[in-house]
């Protein structure tokens, strides 16, 4: 029950703050409540949990004649995304705070429902539960865009939808011909992988379902939806984007593709770890030749949702150890990175690098925070982003050393852009002229969270794998 | 006749008198006492039928069937018809539209229950002439251009239908849509005319032409009217016959598969640009009119369910859609719609719903709907279909998003009067409809698998 109430919990702030919502802050601080209680809802269950991998199990009839089931589980994985997207949320909301000012109950409202399709995503082991909250969550991604969006939102926002619920199609398709081919009609993963179904079929399955992570992933050539979509969003649009809606295609492929198709994927891994490994490549070069500040960010994403890629494909322990930790680490380095060039477009309404510059001068407290990020962005040891790609890089040379180099030259990559963005805003003369206002605390409280949860990461990394090593371990052993 | 017979055949017998009842009130009362007769006969058919649920099917010799889906299809033409009715807005002169509406309610009716060459007939023209008269309603140049259009074209598909049942008549000797079947030349091209004859009431493409001018110039309660009620029925009489009758098959399956995917590409292509929401509308219900015939003719089990859950859930939305296009006056373009959330939250959540349901995203009823479509496809390993209907699908979402985002995005300001109070509580049950199909799709589901058990 208290996992379907996790799921419920922001469905319904969503319409509270939508309803309350008018003079004052009160949607905003209804919505903050909501993932606050989100947050204590979460340790209430891992605290209370059962024995072993799962911390609760539910299972209940939704629509029986179809074999559709609400079955939800959470193990360590699915309770780091939920604490990951309630705590985006409330980071969502201090980010808006002096941004969004029409519309703030749809506003919130659309946050709130975001989160509550992506927690049941990450709960969700019914193919079909799962499709419908994987297609429940870009309505309101879309509408974050559309209506809240900068420059050419509506089709910015548009290609995001339309790249999406297509991709869903194969979700959807894949799931249907598993479930055709079951000795009786279900959708359920577990029993769905307990089928022996040969190679080339698994391969097919992998495929359809892979298209949908794929294009969540934004793994080129699946990627020509993200850049827009991260650039033109309002900053809360993009923290959700970067730091939870990439990591549902992470998750499903982590999740899934070892559970149901063990041989399909260790069949395509070759070609897993090398479509990973052109990503990151080709993403960090074309980062390095951004002028907007948010849109270089948004090419890194796809560097390092390339790099989760081939940290999945490889299915080693390191691999697998480092794609999970890296799906966690750049959630917080892309959201800090959106929340600080969204603050700094609001004083300078500029986002051009060539136009910016010298914070260290003007506004020590943002050099700072930029500082930490652009480092963390780089993979410099002690942030947990190093933790991740040090680990895939390493479990590759145990699979295919060409590879291995290749993922290697990726960081080269990355301490280009990441330079290039630290020189651009902290370093060099003051620009623009007047000198601007450091961060307010409600700029400043998300960062310190990120920030410290970065570098808890960095530089302990046992504290966040001990809690994923059973969801590794499963992923690994290709159980369910 | 017995007492089964006479209760099968009652839901009629009572929307033929409160059709009677409603012309002769219109110079005794005033408008709102003709609309009441009109929607308590309409209500009253509804309950009589609700009322024999789990009763067995009356023996109705071979005009009528008193079936699951032709009871279903009473009940379903009724309760849009009562929804079509509440936002029917006439002027002065018109007071016979309750009366035209009711009507076509009884050829919906009639349609859903045929199964013979006859009752399919009389249904089929019972419906026409009446929607003529109400697109006309307007008498404006475009609603005068509608009418003659579906009149025109009406004229031809009826000969079309009725050359096609005379040629299936002159080599298999019946009627009745069970003693149809055979493989000889002449029932094979009466089968194409009679598709060509239901593709036009069914808005199938290339016979869709009459359909976004109706959405455009008549009422949008005449449109619910064309666009959901008769739809509807003329899909149960597909079904039927594709469950019964045995038809000469390259010509039947094939043929309804082959107009489906030009209806789901060429409406959904159609739609793509159209700045306005009525025409959207009626080009989109081709689209869906295509969906349903791929599920008719993909023969799989399941379909006969699969089109029933799809008219329920479709029905709410394009109600919504259409009421809310009544409310905001004529023909709704995009920029009318700006700003809407702001003036009236009600409408624009309602239209946003339903545009969301049409498109087939979850959390509205249209996704269920995508979901049971795509399973019968799968079941029938179709895979050049489910490549279509993934085309038209996405094409969908391209201008249903633009439609449902609408409302939320610039200012406008309004002139248009508030919303009479049974409009909002109608929206408000599209609104509860949407959702609860969306979220809790096990009910209707059940009903549906009821429905279509022998």
């Amino acid at each position: 029950m208290a996992l379907i109430a996790l799921i419920l919990l922001p469905a319904f702030g969503g319409f509270v703050a939508f309803f309350v919502a008018g003079k004052g802050e009160r949607e905003r601080w209804v919505t903050i409540a909501t993932f606050a209680l989100m947050l204590v809802l979460l340790v209430a269950v891992v605290a209370t949990g059962a024995e072993g991998r799962w911390y609760d199990k539910v299972s209940y009839p939704w629509v029986p004649s179809f074999g559709i089931s609400l079955d939800f589980a959470m193990d360590g994985l699915s309770a780091t995304m939920i604490a990951l997207a309630a705590g985006l949320g409330i980071i969502s909301v201090m980010a808006s705070w002096s941004e969004i000012r029409t519309q703030s109950g749809l506003f919130h409202a659309s946050l709130c429902w975001t989160v509550a399709a992506t927690v049941g995503v990450f709960l969700s082991f019914d193919l079909l539960i799962f499709a419908f909250f994987w297609e429940a969550m870009l309505v309101p991604a879309f509408t974050l865009i559309a209506v809240w969006g900068h420059g050419d939102k509506e089709g910015a926002a548009l290609k995001f939808l339309i790249f999406n619920a297509v991709a869903g199609f194969g979700l959807l398709a894949a799931s249907f011909a598993l479930a055709a081919m079951a000795d009786h009609m279900t959708f359920s993963a577990f029993e769905l992988a307990e089928m022996k179904l040969s190679t080339p079929v698994q391969v097919w399955m992998l495929l359809g379902f892979s298209l949908a992570f794929m294009v969540k992933l934004s793994v080129p050539p699946f990627h020509a939806w993200l850049p827009e979509a991260h650039t033109l969003a309002p900053t809360a649009g993009s923290i959700l984007l970067a730091g939870l809606l990439l990591k549902t295609g992470a998750y499903g492929l982590f999740r899934f593709a070892p559970m149901l198709f063990p041989d399909g994927l260790a069949a395509v891994a070759p070609y897993g770890i090398a479509l990973g490994a052109a990503g990151a490549l080709y993403g960090g070069l074309v980062a390095c030749g951004q002028n907007d500040a948010k849109r270089l960010v948004a090419y890194t994403s796809i560097a390092h949702m390339s790099i989760v890629l081939m940290g999945i494909s490889a299915g080693v322990h390191y691999a697998l150890a480092g794609a999970a930790v890296e799906m966690i680490a750049h959630s917080f380095s892309a959201s800090a990175l959106f929340l600080l060039i969204g603050a700094l477009y609001e004083r300078t309404h500029t986002r051009d690098l060539r136009q910016l510059g010298g914070l260290q001068q003007t506004a020590p407290k943002f050099a700072a925070a930029f500082a930490l990020f652009c480092s963390a962005l780089l993979a410099l040891p002690g942030t947990a982003n190093f933790v991740g790609e040090a680990l895939v890089v390493v479990g590759i040379f145990q699979v295919n050393w060409v590879f291995a180099l290749l993922a290697l030259s990726t960081l080269v990559v990355s301490v280009i852009y990441a330079t290039r963005l630290l020189k651009g805003l902290v370093f060099g003369l003051p620009q623009p002229k007047p000198p601007l206002a450091d961060m307010t605390w409600r700029e400043y409280w998300p960062i310190l969270v990120m920030g410290i949860g970065t570098l808890i990461i960095g530089l302990y990394p046992q504290s966040l794998l001990a809690l994923l090593e059973p969801a590794i371990k499963a992923a690994l052993t290709q159980t369910p | 006749m017995t007492a089964a017979q006479f209760a099968a055949l009652s839901p009629l017998v009572v929307l033929a008198l409160a059709a009677v009842a409603a012309m002769m009130l219109v110079p005794l009362a005033r408008l709102q006492i003709v609309q009441a007769s009109a929607a308590a006969g309409l209500g009253l058919a509804a309950a009589i039928v609700l009322l024999r649920v789990g009763a067995p099917a009356a023996p109705m010799g071979a005009l009528f069937t008193d079936d699951g889906p032709a009871r279903f299809g009473i009940v379903f033409a009724c309760l849009v018809s009562l929804g079509a009715l509440v936002f029917l807005r006439t002027g002065h002169p018109a007071k016979e539209a309750p009366s035209l509406l009711v009507l076509v309610a009884i050829g919906a009716a009639t349609l859903a229950g045929a199964g013979h060459a006859a009752t399919l007939f009389l249904g089929i023209e019972i419906l026409s002439l009446s929607l003529i008269a109400l697109f006309a309603f307007r008498l404006t140049r475009q609603g005068l251009e509608a009418a003659y259009k579906f009149l025109v074209m009406s004229g031809l598909a009826s000969s079309a239908l009725l050359l096609g049942i005379a040629l299936i008549f002159a080599e298999t000797g019946a009627l009745d849509f069970a003693g149809w079947g055979g493989r000889g030349a002449l029932t094979a091209f009466g089968t194409a005319l009679l598709l060509a004859g239901l593709a036009f009431k069914f808005s199938l493409v290339p016979f869709h032409m009459w359909t976004p001018d109706a959405f455009e110039a008549a009422p949008a309660s005449a449109a619910t009217l064309a666009g959901v009620v008769s739809k509807s029925a003329v899909a149960i009489v597909i079904l039927r016959l594709a469950l019964t009758a045995h038809l000469p098959e390259p010509v039947w399956s094939e043929g309804l598969a082959a107009l489906g995917g030009a209806s789901v590409l060429i409406g959904n292509l159609l739609a793509l640009r159209q700045p306005q929401l009525p025409r959207m509308l009626g080009y989109s219900t081709i689209a869906h009119s295509g969906y349903i015939a791929l599920i008719i003719a993909s023969g799989t089990p399941h379909a006969g369910e699969a089109v029933l859950f799809y008219l329920a859930i479709y029905a709410p939305a394009m109600l919504g859609a259409l009421c809310v296009s009544a409310a905001l006056g004529r023909a709704p373009t995009l920029p009318d719609l700006h700003g809407l959330m702001k003036r009236r939250p009600l409408e624009a959540i309602a239209l946003s719903l339903s545009l969301l349901s049409l498109a087939g995203l979850p959390a509205a009823g249209g996704f269920i709907a995508k979901l049971f479509l795509l399973r019968v496809l799968i079941d029938g390993s179709l895979w050049v279909l489910v490549g279509i209907v993934v085309a038209g699908s996405s094409l969908g979402f391209f201008y249903y998003a633009k439609f449902f985002t609408a409302p939320f995005v610039g200012h406008t300001h309004d002139e248009s009067e508030p919303l009479p109070q049974l409009d909002r509580g109608l929206l408000i049950v599209c609104i509860a409809l949407i959702v609860i199909f969306g979220v809790a799709p096990a009910g209707l589901m059940n009903v549906v698998a009821a429905t279509m058990a022998p």
